[in-house]
């Protein structure tokens, strides 16, 4: 059969000029949660697109409003939920600033640990999922068994793998398990043979690097007028890391590196969240080589602490502690403070607002991946519907710290 | 005005006062348990001891202690300054007091508080003072140290019946002494006193008595722990659930004011707390005042009813009522027992349909005294009689329903000063909050909101008026008066002089008062 245009001129070929509005989400399975983006191509081109977030909104910052400061601690879990540590560490810092409280030396490094450990399973969930999105599902579940040996050290240490609630003002809910610092360097040596593999499983691939070569590239000045911090910033090429920039805990008194991306595209951010991986085993490294073996865990204050239970069973003065502490919440001089650590996805911080009493008057997060996600648009127009995946997959918004 | 120094602050007081009564009224408090403003000095808690510093050019009060130092692992001499009471120390022109900014003040306060809760019991998970007991305040403001003994605590008796509405605690008790004093002085009936000393010491009935008199929770109230408690309140209800409200007692016509403190969640009222008021109450309250919230909740109408048809709608009531208000001969039955307000919303329908025949009632006289209780159960007579000084009794309205000048009745209230038999003989239709003779009388009854569901004006035997505020909403199908007055009056087609809850009160705003009695 001839074809059926050979006797047209061209000009008489009539060719679709208008461009194709479609919908991705908020239910797709390359929607890393609920984002909905309402896209215009043009042929397989995003010519342009709106990018939609809210649908995981819960209202947190309000819930806060009408409980008192220590139950925030659950609601900041549920934030940033593949490095919740990072949150509850990041909220306790802030109640203690404002406190003018500092924990304990033990507690320091306990805590920068655990908040490294958050942070490698973040990242680890980020690359792994980037991977499996592309096709490479095998790296993607070396990654996630890496993840679970993590995991696993949670839950032996706070009793739950993921929304542990483990923060306290004032220091953590229990001191370190006597098996934690073993558990956690076996755990890390593993980890580091799996990202060293998956990488040279990746790295190999010339699919792999195509997808994510020159892709989603974002200049530094675009990136840091959209508010960028965190791995995507550094992959721009701006060397901001709050833990360098503005040293909190013990991080001045260890050694680590911030790896800094060149072209800004998919491969510098997901190869950014590897190297980061390897920086916080070192970090991890120091932290339990430096952690005394006894100490306290949590600042001796009863205007802020819980006693321990079997004194409140026994003793009227520590039924009274545990009493006014749970039913009136601890109590926070009024005033403001705004607090911020480097969460898994960029600066995150916390302004929170006191009145004097124990419920918190304001508490707002400031969501990193928020801003990430608002610099999304520019990343994607112009790039193919493919390169959606890699792109939205490499900024790592994670709908609980997004959309709150 | 003579003016003293609390730590920075410059405090102004007349002469013959305290320390602690000058910084109360200043606004700066001073820790205490057994001092009152209502109750004479006992200075037996020694939790407002202060630091006096001494006069320019003569030598500080100071006492030779023992300090264990921690350097050299022994005690060695030192010298403190002897504390004063606040309580019980007058002030003078000039002087100088420290109390948060004596370091040996602090030292004070945290030792009296770890004495104070050495032998106290770990009660607070069933104590009813939990969430309102200094014992707990002062622990974390001014201690937050756990006590030194090992030993068991001494046990003393338990849940002892005082009487037929005060249970004590002898374990959580301070001893201060506050409930000895105001039976003693407020009430005029030394019937508890304190036996013992030491770490024995608790309080005790007169042989053969019990806590009888008119003011026994007052005696709960007063006690700073929860050694004290009421059979009424008991485990009933955790104070951090209760919201406050300002109201006015509507017992009788003293108007004593007070607290309403209900639970939000229910809507339900749990009890009354007395208010401060200098030209009223002072700071007390009587035991049938106290217990008078009982009655937002018992026998109350919730629906509206007819008395021939008992499957009425609200509709069918409100018509009912409508065509029996229509007429000559309309009297008009207001109440003391109610509000300004629902008063006046009454009186304007009234008029509005023409009725030019006015009378009053209320609940009978009861029992009064000389300290807070007056024989008239009703809050608001005065309040009536400055609305309508001419207003008749109820004694006046059954001679005028007998004579045939009065063949129907719109009716405010739910008791009466007499016997209301003789309102069967006419059409009444009556707003009642109970079920009492009124609306066992009438051929219509409307569900009115009581004095604790809206907000309300009464006034006082004394000629003052005093704003009740509302507390908790309407249960059922009962409104306030002013929105039964205007559905009525929908229902009639006349009008009123006023639509809205918030004219209705600027008609009732407080006037000097005259004092006629109502003509029989």
């Amino acid at each position: 059969m001839e074809a059926l245009d050979i006797d047209l001129d061209e000009s008489e070929v009539e060719l679709a000029i208008e461009p194709m509005l479609v919908n991705v989400g908020p239910s797709h399975p390359a929607m890393h949660g609920t984002v909905r983006c309402v896209m215009e191509l043009s042929g397989e081109a995003i010519t342009r697109v709106d990018v939609q977030v809210g649908y995981l909104h819960r209202g947190f910052e309000k819930m806060c409003e009408r409980g008192t400061w220590s139950q925030v601690f659950p609601y900041v879990d549920r934030c940033n939920y593949v490095s919740p540590m990072l949150n509850n560490v990041g909220f306790a810092l802030a109640c203690e600033k404002m406190l003018g409280m500092e924990v304990p030396e033990r507690c320091q490094w306990y805590r920068m640990a655990l908040g490294e450990l958050a942070r490698i399973s973040d990242h680890l969930t980020c690359d792994g999922a980037m991977a499996m999105e592309l096709g490479a599902f095998t790296p993607f579940l070396w990654m996630v068994k890496a993840r679970d040996m993590i995991w696993d050290i949670m839950e032996e240490e706070t009793g739950a793998r993921l929304t542990h609630s483990f923060g306290r003002v004032g220091g953590m809910a229990k001191p370190p398990t006597t098996g934690f610092k073993e558990h956690a360097r076996a755990v890390i040596d593993q980890v580091l043979k799996i990202v060293n593999e998956s990488e040279g499983l990746l790295l190999g691939n010339r699919i792999f690097l195509d997808r994510l070569e020159g892709v989603g590239i974002i200049s530094a000045e675009d990136a840091v007028s959209l508010g960028w911090t965190g791995p995507c910033l550094r992959a721009a090429g701006v060397a901001y890391d709050v833990r360098k920039a503005h040293p909190y805990m013990k991080y001045s008194e260890v050694e680590f590196d911030v790896p800094v991306g060149k072209t800004s595209d998919c491969l510098d951010r997901f190869l950014i969240r590897l190297e980061e991986i390897r920086q916080s085993i070192r970090i991890i490294r120091q932290c339990l080589d430096r952690m005394p073996d006894s100490g306290p865990i949590n600042i001796e204050d009863p205007r802020v602490m819980l006693p321990p239970k079997e004194s409140v069973y026994t003793t009227i003065e520590d039924t009274i502690r545990h009493f006014k502490i749970i039913m009136e919440g601890l109590k926070i001089p009024a005033g403001e403070v705004y607090s911020y650590t480097e969460g898994g996805n960029g600066e995150l911080g916390f302004y929170l607002v006191s009145d004097g009493s124990g419920t918190p008057y304001r508490v707002r997060i400031r969501p990193p991946c928020f801003l990430v996600t608002g610099g999304l648009e520019r990343v994607i127009t112009g790039q193919m519907m493919a390169d959606v995946v890699p792109c939205f997959g490499s900024l790592n918004m994670i709908g609980g710290e997004c959309d709150r | 005005m003579p003016k003293f120094k609390l730590d920075d602050y410059e405090i102004e007081f007349s002469p013959g006062e305290t320390v602690i009564q000058a910084a109360e009224r200043a606004g700066r408090s001073i820790p205490h348990y057994c001092w009152h403003p209502g109750l004479s000095v006992a200075a037996n808690c020694r939790m407002c001891l202060v630091e006096v510093m001494p006069p320019p050019g003569r030598p500080a009060l100071s006492l030779d202690v023992l300090r264990f130092d921690e350097k050299k692992g022994d005690y060695v001499k030192a010298k403190k300054p002897k504390l004063q009471p606040a309580c019980q120390l007058a002030a003078s022109d000039g002087m100088e007091i420290k109390s948060d900014t004596s370091e040996h003040v602090i030292e004070a306060r945290a030792a009296v508080q770890e004495f104070l809760l050495l032998n106290h019991p770990v009660d607070c998970p069933i104590c009813d003072q939990a969430g309102e007991c200094r014992l707990q305040d002062y622990w974390l403001d001014h201690s937050g140290r756990s006590k030194r003994m090992r030993d068991e605590i001494i046990h003393k008796p338990k849940a002892v019946d005082f009487g037929p509405t005060i249970v004590y605690d002898a374990e959580r008790c301070i001893v201060c002494t506050r409930c000895v004093r105001f039976c003693e002085e407020v009430v005029g009936d030394p019937v508890l006193d304190k036996r013992e000393r030491g770490n024995l010491g608790e309080i005790v009935l007169a042989p053969g008595r019990k806590l009888d008199h008119a003011y026994t929770l007052m005696t709960e109230y007063v006690c700073p722990v929860g050694a004290l408690t009421a059979k009424d309140f008991r485990f009933k209800a955790r104070v951090w659930f209760l919201k406050s409200v300002k109201s006015i007692c509507v017992g009788c016509a003293t108007g004593c004011n007070s607290y309403t403190d209900f639970d939000p969640r229910d809507q339900t009222v749990y009890r009354y707390r007395p208010r401060e008021n200098a030209a009223v109450n002072r700071y007390w309250m009587c035991d049938e005042g106290m217990l008078d919230y009982q009655r937002i909740r018992e026998r109350r109408i919730l629906r509206a009813r007819v008395q021939s048809d008992p499957g009425a709608s609200a509709t069918d009531a409100l018509h009912k009522a409508a065509a029996l208000l229509k007429g000559p001969g309309l009297a008009v039955l207001l109440s003391a027992e109610h509000s300004s307000e629902d008063n006046v919303s009454v009186l304007e329908l009234g008029k509005a349909l023409g009725a030019e025949q006015f009378f009053m009632t209320g609940r009978p006289n009861g029992e009064g005294d000389n300290i807070l209780r007056n024989a008239d159960k009703n809050p608001n007579r005065r309040g009536i009689l400055n609305l309508l000084p001419t207003v008749s009794s109820l004694a006046a309205l059954e001679k005028a329903v007998e004579a045939g000048q009065v063949t129907r009745v719109l009716a405010l209230g739910s008791a009466v000063d007499g016997s209301a038999d003789f309102l069967r003989k006419v059409p009444v239709v009556a707003l009642s909050v109970h079920d009492g003779p009124i609306a066992q009388a009438a051929r219509v009854t409307l569900p009115a909101a009581s004095w604790a569901e809206a907000q309300g004006t009464f006034t006082n035997a004394a000629g003052l008026s005093q704003v009740s505020e509302k507390a908790v909403n309407p249960p059922g199908d009962a409104q306030p008066g002013w929105r039964w007055a205007l559905h009525l009056a929908g229902a009639l087609g006349v009008s009123l002089p006023f639509t809205k809850g918030s004219e209705v009160r600027a008609r009732v705003q407080p006037r000097p008062s005259t004092a006629p009695s109502a003509q029989a």
